[in-house]
């Protein structure tokens, strides 16, 4: 009889894993201002918008690699924008990273790209570090290249090695850029899958970063719209409820995959 | 995290029977205790596996991403010794992370390193390969260089302006430093021994003739290849990782007309002179030495002149273009042959430096050997 799965870590749904507050994104001027937003443990939360409206200087700012021009970001309690340098490196061991262009370390194999957390940050034997490195491989479909170097496998292979080394350290909090892109169906479909089957068995927070409209659906439990002309945060919800029933006409486009000269 | 937890042993059953082994761990199986769940089972299974592998999950209260590395661990270890593997217990989550971790883990036969005559007979073909992609890239920029003349409003301008600049102007002053630097030091160096001889002044000679015919145009193709055959690999190379040489292509346009003439013909005409700029700061350099030894400034520079000769001046000349011609070549083929992947520019960048030496000292002797002859 099998085990029934996981009275794991998973958290009361409305604690809070990251709360932003009052943030301001941009460069020499705003993108997006005045973000209030609670990414509540153990979600999956999906961060759209239409092309160059901020999702992925958001994401620098959530993973501590930039600061906001406004507004304070708290994960696990830890302001991580007026913190010292000792406490964002802690914060940064609870979460992981998957870069829209993989970003592997040439020269690594994909194994040893994996492994590399694992050697940095604990004290495993060897051949147990490759096996935990196999896994997470293996759960992103790469357990048969293990042994390739990045420049010997494809784009799309060097994003799912990018998820598997972000899970190399198990950390509650995984922020993925765009991991679908370039990705055929069957295996964005599979990497859906793993998403929903990680969060669901161990409550790890997903915050993707992802114009896929079928992944949002298919796994997304909010979604968090920003729209750059607006320069505002402009919907924050369940995908499916925004797509139908919200009252901000271009969410409404944006979800239900309207062109421009239909409005 | 995963770490290697101190301790007890983890509650691992471990039954062998007829039909197998049954594996049956109990409690949790995750980052905090897959290092004693690893030692406890690496002790407890037998040294033979004789039959197959079961994995009981219908204890296990706790299993997350490091946790499935157990069930990674006994796939491989079933599969190296030809017996099954099966999980057992498991639900449909669990199931399908294990199923998802599991795929493609079959133990892969290492690949046979080659052998030592293979490797000699792969490094002979690599050599001739890479001297025939010189060969055909050379007879390239030929035909380009004749439809340039046929056609010379395809060359750009404006490109080889801006390279000259780059690649030229911008190269004065260190070129100028190395080559005072360098005359200095051969008068330096000679003056003791010339004097042993009396003839103190005739260092002149040295430097000029050494400066002018050799070193003067060395360094300056040294420098070259350090500074423009670097960057004219890394930059090309870059745009071939980025697909922008493919966009060349399909819009029709040549890259060697496009990026590689205007850098040759730049690094051609700039380097003979800045080869003389060197030559003259070497000289400069070799009257700071034997001024300071008491020879006035007319006494040097007519020494000079009775040292050099037209031809001299002209074989450093022609070495200048020669090499700037092989290093603007070498960096150039190199950023067009550039691989895929991150470190492809990088390995680009030190070919075409290294090869741009080595073809820059290897003609530096031809050319010696070859003015010698015509007595020059």
């Amino acid at each position: 009889m099998p085990a029934p799965s996981a009275p794991a870590p998973r958290p009361t749904a409305r604690e809070t894993a990251i709360s932003l507050r009052g943030v301001s994104i941009g460069y020499d001027r705003p993108i997006i201002e005045g973000i209030d937003l609670d990414i509540l443990k153990g979600e999956i939360l999906f961060i759209g918008g239409g092309s160059g409206c901020g999702k992925t200087t958001l994401l620098s700012c959530l993973t501590a690699l930039r600061k906001p021009l406004a507004g304070s970001i708290t994960i696990d309690g830890v302001d991580i924008v007026d913190s010292d340098d000792d406490a964002i490196r802690s914060v940064r061991r609870r979460f992981g990273v998957m870069y829209q262009l993989g970003a592997l370390f040439g020269g690594k194999t994909l194994l040893e790209n994996v492994r590399l957390p694992l050697e940095e940050f604990t004290d495993l034997p060897d051949d147990v570090m490759d096996d935990v490195a196999r896994a997470k491989l293996g759960l992103v479909g790469l357990g048969a290249h293990a042994l390739k170097q990045p420049s010997e496998i494809s784009g799309g292979m060097q994003k799912r090695a990018a998820i598997a080394r972000a899970l190399a350290l198990d950390p509650p909090i995984i922020f993925l850029d765009e991991p679908s892109a370039g990705l055929d169906p069957v295996t964005s479909a599979d990497l859906d899958a793993m998403i929903e089957a990680l969060n669901r068995m161990l409550g790890t927070t997903f915050v993707i970063i992802s114009h896929e409209l079928a992944s949002i659906f298919a796994i997304g439990q909010r979604f968090a719209m920003l729209d750059g002309a607006r320069r505002k945060l402009v919907a924050l919800g369940a995908p499916a409820e925004l797509r139908d029933h919200s009252d901000d006409e271009w969410v409404r486009r944006f979800l239900n995959r309207v062109p421009t000269q239909e409005s | 995290m995963p770490r290697r937890s101190k301790g007890a042993d983890a509650p691992i059953a471990v039954s062998e029977g007829a039909g197998g082994v049954l594996i049956a761990p109990e409690g949790a199986i995750d980052a905090e205790s897959i290092g004693r769940v690893r030692e406890t089972l690496e002790r407890k299974l037998p040294s033979r596996l004789a039959g197959a592998v079961t994995l009981d999950f219908s204890k296990v209260t706790h299993l997350d991403a490091s946790g499935v590395s157990v069930a990674v661990f006994l796939f491989r270890l079933a599969k190296g010794a030809g017996v099954g593997f099966e999980i057992t217990g498991a639900d449909k989550d669990r199931r399908l992370l294990i199923d998802l971790a599991l795929r493609g883990q079959e133990p892969q036969e290492p690949a046979k390193a080659p052998g030592f005559v293979r490797e000699v007979g792969a490094a002979s073909i690599a050599i001739r390969d890479g001297v025939v992609d010189l060969v055909r890239f050379i007879g390239e920029i030929a035909l380009v260089c004749v439809h340039l003349v046929r056609y010379p409003q395809h060359l750009r301008v404006g490109d080889t302006i801006a390279a000259m600049a780059r690649h030229g102007s911008d190269a004065i002053a260190v070129v100028g430093l190395l080559g005072f630097l360098i005359g200095a030091i051969i008068a330096f160096q000679t003056f003791d021994p010339m004097a042993k001889y009396g003839a103190k002044l005739q260092v002149a000679d040295v430097v000029a003739v050494s400066v002018v015919r050799e070193l003067g145009p060395l360094i300056t193709a040294i420098i070259l290849a350090g500074r423009s055959g670097s960057a004219f690999a890394a930059e090309i190379g870059t745009m071939k990782v980025t697909q922008e040489l493919d966009a060349l292509r399909t819009f029709g346009i040549d890259p060697v007309r496009f990026l590689v003439i205007p850098r040759l013909i730049a690094t051609t005409v700039v380097t003979p002179m800045l080869a003389i700029w060197a030559s003259i700061l070497g000289v400069a350099g070799g009257y700071m030495i034997l001024g300071a030894e008491g020879f006035t400034l007319a006494q040097y520079t007519d020494e000079v002149r009775q040292a050099l000769t037209v031809g001299g001046f002209v074989q450093g000349l022609v070495k200048a273009a020669v090499f700037a011609i092989l290093v603007a070549s070498i960096g150039c083929l190199s950023g067009l042959r550039t691989g895929q992947g991150p470190g492809a520019v990088g390995l680009s960048t030190t070919r075409a430096v290294v090869a741009g030496i080595v073809a820059i000292i290897l003609a530096d002797s031809v050319l010696g050997a070859f003015f010698y002859t015509l007595g020059i």
